[in-house]
């Protein structure tokens, strides 16, 4: 199968300081990518280089870039692209709508820009989007301000407005978090239906091991500006081939079991830090001195892919 | 010091905030509602609950940061609901607090070895001179080293600031320590060492816990006993093992369902209750969960559901599963 997206050799310098180091990434169609990571992987950086919309002071360069098919090197690609051919989630839905606008206008307004339609077809439509995104008083929430709406209500209008292009892959960046867990299981059902009805892809960042679990196919692992381990979710949960991977899952296993964690030493790299060839190598608990001195190689098993020298063995698990 | 069966006892505390409503109407919002519980020494009791479920004013009116409407609170058998003055002063060494954003809670001009110290120097009345050792020695039971008391919280990560709100919490050897939602804001490696550093705090100085959380899955791991809130009230409270094998509230249950776990061949439960948590403000004479409830029936509009034993120390307030 084709990818919808793919990119290799992702870099984003931001003043000199290196943020993403080469990230590979494809996205397929009708699939959801889960990207995790911690605070500084990278996970955010890699979405917005995809929508150009990185800070002015940053520098992008890829080795590749397609989306269906389309080169989407050159930044006027991306931004056409951006809305119309991908909608974007955010993170903190009420600080991403104005808060001087009701959200109807805000909606409409949206279909205007993107799909030229007229405020009263744009109107109609828009009462559409919010009734499939599961607002059972679409007509209240129109005339509303966003301050009149709890937080999963403006998650669910920003979602209204990133379907509003018809999009082909939605980008997620932590659109639950700060939401109640209740709250946040209506969401990401909402967000998994709507991507699956429509023949869409997604890419849902995130930290919770337990949401990717939940509705990601896919996952890929990052740390410190580099994807290090990718494959399917199953097999990730299963065994993930990287030991930092392998330890995530393990603690947030043993922690939803009522288990005494593993514990990973040290603490995340700030960007702009000294980082060894493999940039785990400082905490990891299987390292030797080449991953000091040597790129870490890519490993395949089973499609699951690794960057590692000392990658887990098979059904050994983790020591 | 000790003695007593219960490091803390809380019994029907409640707290009722005045909200204008505008002009001169005002509402009352029953954050706190009734609530009774205990925590034994050295022993853990986690609330959860969603935001607005009054965890968090629970937690100030039992350090008394806020003033109860009514309900008492003992601490070591002490009451210390209307302590005032250098009384008051002196219980609150007691009693410490670690809060959820380790930056926002340490001050940026202090040094660490001042901001350990200031317990100290407030409630034992010590010198900073005579201060310093303790510091030193708390600073590495944290995992720190003396030399950090040097330094400035902008200088330290998360995890190792968080570790100075822990110390600055267990420096005066409290008998319980208030931890609201500790590890929420830090990365899920750094998480891991937190919670294996309160733990072992715990069993060496036999510390009583009052974890405050949303997290289900950081609770399970380390809450020996657990009280689940909803608008103010709590609506299941019992041993942690207990109530995670069978909730019996409608409310606890839902809060599992909906739980992500990291396993991709569990199904989260994701639409077992109906809509969002209603304003506490002018609430319904009844249940709290009525509205929203798979279960409810007309009855439980009307009809105060108050807490009843269904097991040793489980109790629920929910008629139909009584």
């Amino acid at each position: 199968m084709t990818p919808l997206l793919e990119l290799s050799g992702l870099e984003v310098d931001i003043q000199g300081i290196p943020i993403l180091r080469g990230v590979d990434m494809e996205v397929r169609p009708g699939e959801i990518l889960g990207v995790v990571g911690e605070t500084g992987a990278g996970k955010s950086m890699t979405a917005r280089s995809i929508l150009d919309l990185l800070p002015a002071a940053a520098t992008v360069s890829f080795d590749s870039c397609t989306f269906g098919g389309q080169d989407f090197i050159p930044p006027k690609a991306r931004q056409e692209a951006r809305g119309h051919r991908i909608g974007f989630v955010p993170q903190r839905p009420r600080g991403s709508l104005n808060p001087v606008f009701r959200v109807g206008h805000q909606l409409s307004d949206t279909l205007r820009r993107l799909r030229n339609m007229r405020w009263r077809a744009a109107r109609r439509e828009a009462l559409d989007l919010l009734r499939s995104v599961r607002i059972t008083d679409p007509e209240r929430v129109y005339r509303s301000f966003p301050h009149e709406l709890s937080g999963g209500m403006c998650q669910r209008v920003c979602i209204a407005i990133a379907l509003a292009g018809q999009p082909e892959l939605i980008i997620a960046d932590e659109p639950t978090t700060g939401l109640d867990v209740t709250i946040q299981a209506e969401i990401l059902r909402l967000l998994g239906d709507l991507i699956s009805e429509r023949n869409a892809a997604g890419i849902l960042i995130t930290h919770d091991l337990g949401v990717v679990a939940d509705v990601c196919d896919r996952v890929a692992v990052m740390y410190a500006g580099r994807m290090v381990n990718v494959g399917a979710t199953t097999g990730i949960y299963r065994e993930a081939l990287h030991p930092y991977a392998n330890r995530l899952v393990s603690i947030a296993t043993s922690l939803d079991s009522g288990g005494v964690p593993q514990e990973i030493t040290g603490r995340v790299p700030n960007p702009g830090d000294d980082l060894p060839a493999c940039a785990f190598a400082p905490r990891c608990f299987r390292a030797g001195s080449e991953c000091f001195e040597q790129e870490p190689p890519m490993v395949d098993r089973n499609g699951q892919i690794s960057f590692c020298h000392h990658p887990i063995e098979t059904e050994a698990g983790a020591p | 010091m000790t003695g007593g069966v219960y490091t803390l006892a809380i019994r029907d505390l409640t707290k009722v905030f005045r909200i204008k409503t505008g002009g001169f109407r005002h509402a009352d919002l029953k954050a706190v509602d009734g609530v009774t519980l205990s925590i034994p020494p050295g022993r853990t009791l986690a609330v959860v609950g969603e935001s607005g479920s009054g965890k968090t004013t629970l937690a100030r009116l039992i350090l008394r940061l806020l003033e109860p409407t009514h309900g008492t609170v003992l601490l070591e058998d002490t009451d210390i609901t209307s302590m005032q003055g250098t009384e008051l002063e002196k219980v609150r060494g007691r009693m410490q607090i670690v809060f959820q954003d380790p930056y926002d809670s340490l001050s940026p001009w202090q040094t660490v070895g001042r901001t350990v110290a200031e317990p100290l120097l407030l409630h034992e009345n010590l010198s900073m001179q005579q201060a310093r050792g303790r510091v030193a020695d708390m600073l590495e039971r944290v995992g720190l080293s003396p030399a950090h008391a040097r330094r400035y919280p902008h200088e330290l990560s998360g995890g190792q600031a968080q570790r100075v709100g822990i110390a600055r919490a267990m420096v005066t050897k409290p008998a319980l320590v208030v931890l609201d939602e500790p590890t929420s804001s830090l990365d899920m490696s750094v998480q891991s060492q937190i919670l294996l550093l309160l733990q072992s705090l715990q069993e060496e100085m036999n510390i009583s816990y009052l974890f405050i959380s949303h997290d289900l899955s950081v609770v399970r791991y380390i809450a020996d006993d657990l009280a689940v809130m909803y608008l103010g009230k709590v609506v299941e409270s019992g041993p942690s093992a207990g109530l995670f094998a069978s909730p019996r509230h409608p409310y606890t249950e839902a809060l599992l369902r909906a739980a992500p776990r990291p396993d991709p061949s569990h199904k989260t439960d994701h639409i077992y209750l109906v809509g969002e948590q209603p304003s506490a403000l002018n609430r319904a004479p009844g249940c709290p969960l009525y509205g929203r409830c798979p279960i409810a029936e007309v009855a439980c509009a009307d009809t105060p559901q108050e807490l009843a034993q269904v097991g040793s120390d489980h109790r629920v307030a929910c008629w139909k599963r009584t």
